[in-house]
């Protein structure tokens, strides 16, 4: 995959599946920024990158749609982070979005897929 | 590391963040910076080349602020910089309104305790304004209220002695002050009113004379009222109550000119007249009593109270000098009755609340003012804690160029809100406590005519308490928040300052205390005054006894025989019945009403005396059987038999208190001696019912003396009581007492009365207001119980308002000196030095508030001590016993903190700074 074609698919996918990819990061634990720009990353095996520019603003959208909680964490000798954890909306939502999404890659392996060519 | 924030402010100006969440967002994107940075050079990259990469990510497309431009914090509402110029004094407000909701919303447990505070103090201070203004502010239901006023005889032995009919009409005649007098007989009675279809009912009826609606400014909403014209031609004539009307008649207007048969007799319904004329009676129904051409022997009669209407512009001094003149005329026409009887004038409505329900106001609403007070200051001390933390913030905001008053005001909203809360859930507690009123409020402590009401006057006083109240709690707070200079606050670190403010709360706790110990000391007295006027002997035994009013229609039994033979038909029938130990009837009830009334009195070889200045005494007439039934024991002579028959020798038996005062005067000691005994039995004394020189005499001889009965619980002297037998001096109107064989009398009424319908079913309509001789007992010392009740409540609510004082202020000293104490620890005080510490500090608090309520209570006693019974207002039995509560409520307050201060760990305080 080029460069192109990466940064094409970014923009694309991430209009419309940004908001599952974080809520599904934070599910299990609750993360700060940085390392939910870095799990994205590693999970996609670098196709896929949120920057800061990008990131934040949606972490802030989702915390005012109430379905993630920030709050800032000290552990003695670091530096106080911000974390964000997933609501008990935030999870119901992530619920959907997973089942909303499963049924759309499926439309489009059936339409678009090799088997049928 | 690079410095990333000025790079991200100048990005984030574009955007309206509220300043602290922009310093938020600076600090996350920052670390976050950090991280790519240092990532990026692990990768192997130069330190500038790094520094460009996550820049330009942060440049990114699309930018951070097109990201962020559409979120709800990026729009943020402008914010008035503290300081800034003053603007118009609504905005502020607006503002400040604004700012308090939030503060207050983010510090819940605060604004609850303080809130809950004042609307116990408001919701008290509702309830019992509520009975001031409907006893002493509100005006009577009249016109021109004031100028209606209650005109009485007075002589030296009796200051309020009732007005003769013919006193009344010349008073009325000859005056120059009053448009009109006219006559009240101010109890109000029962009459049984037959309908044509034979049933029959009791309703009340008070008796006035023509011209009592036009005093009062009263005007018929339907027909007319009594006149003149009426009297003179004797017609037996009613005017209804409205109430009555509609509930009996349904408002039926063709009643006027009906007649109606009361107490066999016919009285012809002339008019209907609003509620408002109860203030001279609660009556159903008000009947002419005629006074015109009475003959003369009228003229000692005194049984009226005059009621007059002041010619406008007229005083009451005035109308007293005009009034007293004319007596002085009266006393010259008519010396053998009229010689020293004076005039006393008095406004209705002084008249209606006696000095006993002044009183009792006067001292709730004092009571719960003091709560108030302590409330206030628990609020206040509050608000000093609380601004003594935000003294940074507010030395910060007065640093930014915020005016002094700028910040006071801000505070003072902070206040006003609270109190307005309070006063709304106060105004909530009131109203609901107003509704439970007449359940607890003993019965006749509100006169005829009077209800308490929560109206707007309830809601405009507490609006106006919370407002003063608001005011008060935060001003001291403003005050000491803002006069500290900024430079040595910012300067302090996180250490707050105390001092000024620290000496304003130990004032206001030591206030509190006083307080408090007022409270419980005036309790204390009432208490005591409670127990002595229910432990007193009272001389009977009341359990066990159910009473009854009997009042025979008057036509079906029109001679003394035969009234007589009904009373003894029922005493047989009722005393067969099943259960019941005896039956008796008197005209008195201990401790209860008496349906007689005095008489006068005049003791063989006693010396003579003037008619008009005879000794009275409460004249009783009683069964044989009354003195076992009620266990009254006679400690010398004899009860009555039944060989005191109509036709016997008149003869009488008399209290302890008579034979002390008019026979031995002395103290006696039972059983009397020899000599004693001979002065009192087989003394004959003459008993008149009226001064009236012609009035029937009866020469009665003393065959007994009863044990003395309380008429009253808390009567400091005794009265002096005659007996009469029921068969010499037969009477309607009159109190059955039965007494059971064993268990709740009540149980007895329907027996009662079926015997009573063997006898004559007519009668049982006669019958009527059964109660027990102990609810009689209790009903007499309900205004005892509920002034003790109601203070002794009020004062468990100030201690305990006190004791969060003490505990606020100790829990927040101890909080503050927590470094000191590890100090002092980590050089080896023990944790019992700590603890002496402050607990030492805490009993100067409280020995200062204490010693200060002491003083006060001094002054307190005194003043209630005109209701007091059996107790000093210097109690000290009193004294020890508030000293004890309060040491021990102190100890519970003192408690925690004290331990908390002691377990100071200080390792843990030193570092904790």
């Amino acid at each position: 995959m080029t460069d192109t074609d990466t940064r094409t698919l970014d923009r694309e996918m991430k209009k419309g599946s940004a908001e599952l990819i974080v809520l599904a990061i934070v599910e299990a634990r609750p993360r700060h920024g940085y390392e939910i720009s870095k799990l994205i990353e590693d999970r996609s095996v670098g196709r896929m990158k949120f920057h800061i520019a990008s990131l934040y603003p949606l972490l802030y959208r989702l915390e005012e749609r109430g379905w993630l909680q920030g709050r800032w964490v000290e552990k003695a000798g670091q530096r106080r982070r911000r974390f964000y954890s997933l609501t008990p909306e935030g999870r119901r939502v992530l619920t959907r979005q997973r089942a909303t999404w499963a049924t759309f890659v499926e439309a489009m392996q059936l339409i678009t897929g090799a088997d049928h060519a | 590391m690079p410095d990333w924030k000025p790079h991200l402010r100048t990005r984030l100006d574009a955007l309206r963040m509220d300043p602290e969440r922009e310093a938020d967002v600076v600090e996350e994107l920052s670390q976050h910076l950090d991280e790519r940075h240092a990532e990026l050079c692990r990768s192997g990259m130069d330190d500038a080349e790094a520094q460009r990469i996550a820049l330009a990510e942060l440049a990114g497309q699309p930018s951070l602020v097109e990201e962020m431009q559409p979120l709800r914090q990026a729009r943020a509402p402008e914010r008035i910089p503290a300081g800034s110029p003053p603007g118009s004094l609504l905005v502020d407000f607006w503002h400040d309104l604004r700012h308090a909701l939030r503060t207050l919303r983010t510090q819940p447990a605060f604004a609850a305790v303080a809130i809950l505070t004042l609307a116990l103090g408001i919701g008290a201070n509702a309830a019992i304004f509520a009975l001031v203004d409907a006893t002493l502010l509100r005006p009577l239901p009249l016109p021109d209220p004031d100028r209606v006023m209650v005109a009485l005889e007075k002589t030296e032995a009796a200051p309020r002695s009732g007005v003769s009919p013919l006193d009344l009409i010349d008073w009325d005649q000859r005056n120059h002050t009053f448009e009109k007098i006219a006559g009240i007989i101010p109890n109000v009675g029962g009459m049984v009113m037959s309908g044509a279809n034979g049933t029959a009912e009791n309703v009340s009826r008070q008796w006035v004379t023509a011209g009592i609606f036009d005093v009062l400014g009263v005007k018929p909403i339907l027909g007319r009222t009594f006149t003149e014209e009426d009297d003179r031609e004797k017609r037996g004539s009613v005017v209804l109550n409205e109430s009555f009307w509609r509930t009996r008649y349904n408002a039926d207007p063709a009643i006027v000119g009906q007649t109606v048969r009361l107490d066999g007799d016919m009285f012809t319904v002339l008019g209907v007249v609003p509620q408002a004329a109860e203030v001279i009676g609660r009556s159903d129904i008000w009947a002419l009593a005629p006074i015109i051409g009475a003959p003369a022997r009228a003229r000692s009669a005194y049984f009226l109270y005059a009621i007059g209407r002041l010619k406008p512009g007229v005083t009451r001094e005035a109308a007293y000098a005009d009034l007293d003149a004319v007596a002085a005329a009266l006393a010259k026409e008519y010396p053998d009755t009229n010689t020293g009887r004076g005039v006393m004038v008095e406004r209705l409505h002084d008249t209606l609340i006696g000095g006993d329900m002044r009183r009792t106001s006067l001292l709730f609403l004092g009571v719960v003012m003091l709560v108030l007070v302590i409330c206030c200051a628990n609020v206040a001390n509050l608000l000093l804690a609380r601004a003594t933390v935000r003294t940074r913030e507010l030395a910060i905001r007065a640093a930014l160029g915020a005016s002094r008053s700028r910040v006071v005001r801000q505070l003072m909203t902070e206040s006003l809100v609270l109190a307005a809360i309070g006063c709304a859930l106060g105004l909530a507690a009131g109203a609901a406590l107003l509704r439970v009123a007449p359940a607890v409020v003993p019965q006749g402590l509100l006169p005829d005519g009077f209800a308490l009401t929560f109206d707007l006057r309830v809601v405009a006083f507490c609006s106006i308490a919370a407002l003063v109240t608001g005011v008060l709690f935060g001003l001291a707070p403003a005050w000491q928040a803002t006069g500290v200079s900024p430079a040595r606050v910012i300067g302090a670190a996180t250490r707050s300052v105390t001092g000024r403010g620290g000496r304003l709360r130990a004032a206001l706790v030591i206030g509190e205390v006083a307080t408090a110990v007022v409270l419980l000391f005036g309790a204390g007295l009432l208490l005591r005054t409670l127990l002595a006027v229910e432990s007193v002997d009272r001389g009977y035994r009341a359990g066990g006894v159910l009473t009854a009013m009997v009042d025979p229609i008057g036509d079906r039994y029109p001679n003394p025989g035969d009234l007589t033979r009904f009373y003894d038909e029922v005493e047989r029938e009722v005393g067969s019945l099943p259960g019941v130990d005896k039956v008796a009837w008197a005209t008195t009830l201990p401790l209860g009403a008496s349906s007689f009334g005095d008489a006068y009195i005049q003791v063989e070889g006693a010396p003579a005396t003037e008619s008009k200045s005879l000794p009275t005494a409460d004249y009783q007439i009683v069964s044989p059987a009354y003195f076992a039934a009620l266990d009254v024991p006679l400690v010398a002579g004899r009860a009555f038999d039944a060989t005191d028959a109509a036709d016997a020798v008149p003869v009488a038996i008399v209290s302890e208190g008579f034979v002390r005062k008019h026979l031995i005067g002395e103290a006696l000691t039972w059983p009397l001696p020899e000599d004693q005994l001979a002065r009192v039995l087989g003394r004959r004394i003459t008993v008149k019912l009226s001064t009236d020189p012609d009035a029937e005499t009866a020469v009665r001889e003393i065959v007994g003396v009863a044990r003395q009965v309380k008429s009253r619980p808390d009567e400091t002297e005794d009265f002096v009581q005659l007996y009469v037998p029921l068969a010499q001096s037969p009477t309607d109107d009159i109190f059955m007492l039965v007494r059971a064989e064993s268990g709740d009398p009540q149980a007895l009424v329907s027996g009662v009365r079926s015997r009573i319908a063997r006898v004559d079913t007519e009668q049982l309509v006669s019958v009527r207001d059964f109660m027990t001789l102990e609810q009689v007992a209790w009903d007499a010392t309900s205004r005892h119980r509920f002034r003790a009740v109601l203070v002794a409540t009020f004062a468990g609510l100030a201690l305990v308002l006190a004791m969060v004082g003490v505990f606020g202020i100790l829990a927040y000293s101890v909080q503050q000196r927590t470094r000191d104490f590890g100090v002092r620890m980590a050089l080896g005080a023990a944790p019992r030095d700590v603890l002496r510490l402050v607990l030492r500090s805490a009993a100067r608090l409280l020995g200062v508030g204490a010693a200060i309520g002491i003083g006060l209570s001094l002054l307190i006693g005194q003043a209630i001590g005109s209701v007091l019974f059996g107790v000093q207002p210097l109690d000290p039995l009193t004294f020890v016993s508030v000293a004890a509560l309060l040491a021990f409520a102190a100890i519970v307050a003192m408690a925690a903190p004290a331990w908390r201060a002691s377990r100071v760990d200080p390792v843990v305080a030193l570092r904790g700074d």
